[in-house]
């Protein structure tokens, strides 16, 4: 039997995702990891990006993240993400939408209002991240 | 004696009240069901922060962070006040706002100026009665509070206390104790209490060698934030949860005031109602007496 991790990716939310997997990558804020069972134990901070779990029959599952932070501890990956979401539940149109509505919405917005400025472009960053997973996880 | 015709619409209107009544309760019963998941949901996020805090923590021992930072002077503090959008949930709000108004009291007394973060329109509305501008005001978040909302309210203070321009932060909302009982609690929210931090340090599984990616401090730094913003999504959840409750159990003592109302009311109107018959038989029983003679 080959030796699998406990991958697990939970929001403020909810349990995204939770499986057996045989490798994860994400992406680490100093570059992209790729994590295998009997890896050492590891905290890192995670950028936005997007998550690959691979499973023994190399099927390959993507997530979109917006930023977070990953456990690695005895085969068992802890991702804790801010949003998380499988590419086969994310609704492109849905998320397009909602880019074109924050873009207005920020272009109406005074300088001065820095934290609603700065929550708008994670809004966006977060809208990008999961048009492009959804078209690269399909 | 009452008429008759007002004693029956005045049953009427006690019933049609009592049906709106009947219906809030079962719909708030239902509201507390989907929030008490949504809490138990977020468990599992809530429990490895812990534990990914723990592990940071045990490694950036000593580590000094701005927002575990007490401050030497105490000059402003901010308030964040969870109410709801909606009324008719018994003193879910006023409990708040008297708890707010009381902070708001106290400090003032110190020479500390207050700020206030008010959520849901309740607050909002109570505040610029009061004549109090808050420095935010979140509306229509109340019931379905997101992770989103949170970070947005955190984003406020968080930047605030790291720069000094703000010493303490409090957040008031009613706490969910079951479905009969919501308690309004004060919790400090900045600084991070140092006694959090080191009890999750103590909880951590000391024989992992961890490495850290950038570096412990790093991690950290980043992790303080997020876990300031779970904190705030807690209240608001909590909130959303209490207000069902506190709801649920002012309509049903509304329902049941109104079925008592019923009943007595029921009763004055056959009262009268065979006052009147009684009346009627006793002058015909009169008319045919004078016909007779």
């Amino acid at each position: 039997m080959e030796r699998t991790l406990l991958c697990e990716i939970v929001t403020p939310e909810r349990i995204v995702y939770t499986n057996e997997v045989r490798m994860v990558v994400a992406p680490t804020i100093d570059g992209e990891i790729g994590i295998l069972p009997l890896h050492a134990p590891l905290v890192s901070a995670l950028d936005p990006g997007e998550i690959r779990v691979m499973h023994g029959d190399d099927k390959v599952e993507w997530f979109a993240i917006a930023g977070g932070y990953i456990q690695v501890h005895e085969d068992k990956v802890i991702i804790l993400a801010d949003q998380a979401e499988a590419a086969s539940q994310i609704d492109v149109e849905r998320a397009k939408q909602a880019l074109e509505h924050t873009k207005r919405l920020m272009a109406e917005l005074p300088h001065e209002a820095e934290s609603e400025i700065d929550q708008c472009e994670a809004d966006l960053k977060w809208c990008e991240m999961q048009i492009k997973v959804a078209e690269k996880g399909h | 004696m009452p008429n008759l015709r007002d004693i029956k619409n005045r049953i009427g209107s006690v019933e049609s009240t009592r049906q709106i009544t009947r219906t809030m309760e079962m719909v708030a019963t239902a509201k507390i069901k989907r929030a008490q998941e949504k809490i138990e949901s977020a468990r599992p996020y809530a429990l490895s922060m812990m534990e990914v805090l723990g592990n940071v923590a045990r490694y950036a021992k000593g580590a000094e962070h701005p927002l575990l930072e007490e401050h030497p002077h105490r000059l402003r503090v901010v308030v964040i006040a969870v109410t709801s959008d909606r009324g008719l949930a018994g003193a879910f709000n006023s409990n708040i706002l008297r708890m707010t108004e009381n902070v708001i009291r106290d400090e003032t007394a110190e020479g500390v100026k207050v700020d206030v973060i008010a959520v849901g329109k309740k607050a909002a509305g109570y505040f610029k009665y009061r004549g109090i501008e808050p420095i935010a005001t979140y509306r229509d978040i109340s019931d379905k509070p997101t992770f989103v909302d949170a970070k947005s309210i955190a984003a406020h203070v968080i930047e605030a206390y790291a720069q000094e321009e703000i010493d303490a932060v409090y957040v008031v909302f009613n706490r969910f104790r079951s479905v009969a009982e919501q308690r309004p609690e004060i919790h400090q929210l900045l600084p991070i209490e140092r006694r959090v931090v080191e009890e999750a340090a103590e909880g951590s599984d000391v024989r992992a060698e961890y490495t850290f990616e950038p570096d412990a401090k790093s991690v950290l730094r980043r992790l303080l934030p997020t876990y300031v913003e779970t904190l705030v999504f807690r209240a608001l959840m909590e909130s959303a949860a209490s207000e069902h409750g506190a709801r649920r159990t002012a309509m049903k003592s509304a329902t049941d005031n109104a079925s008592d109302m019923i009943v007595t009311l029921s009763r004055s109107y056959n009262r009268a109602r065979q006052a009147a018959i009684t009346n009627e038989i006793a002058e015909i029983v009169g008319g045919a007496a004078a016909l007779e003679e």
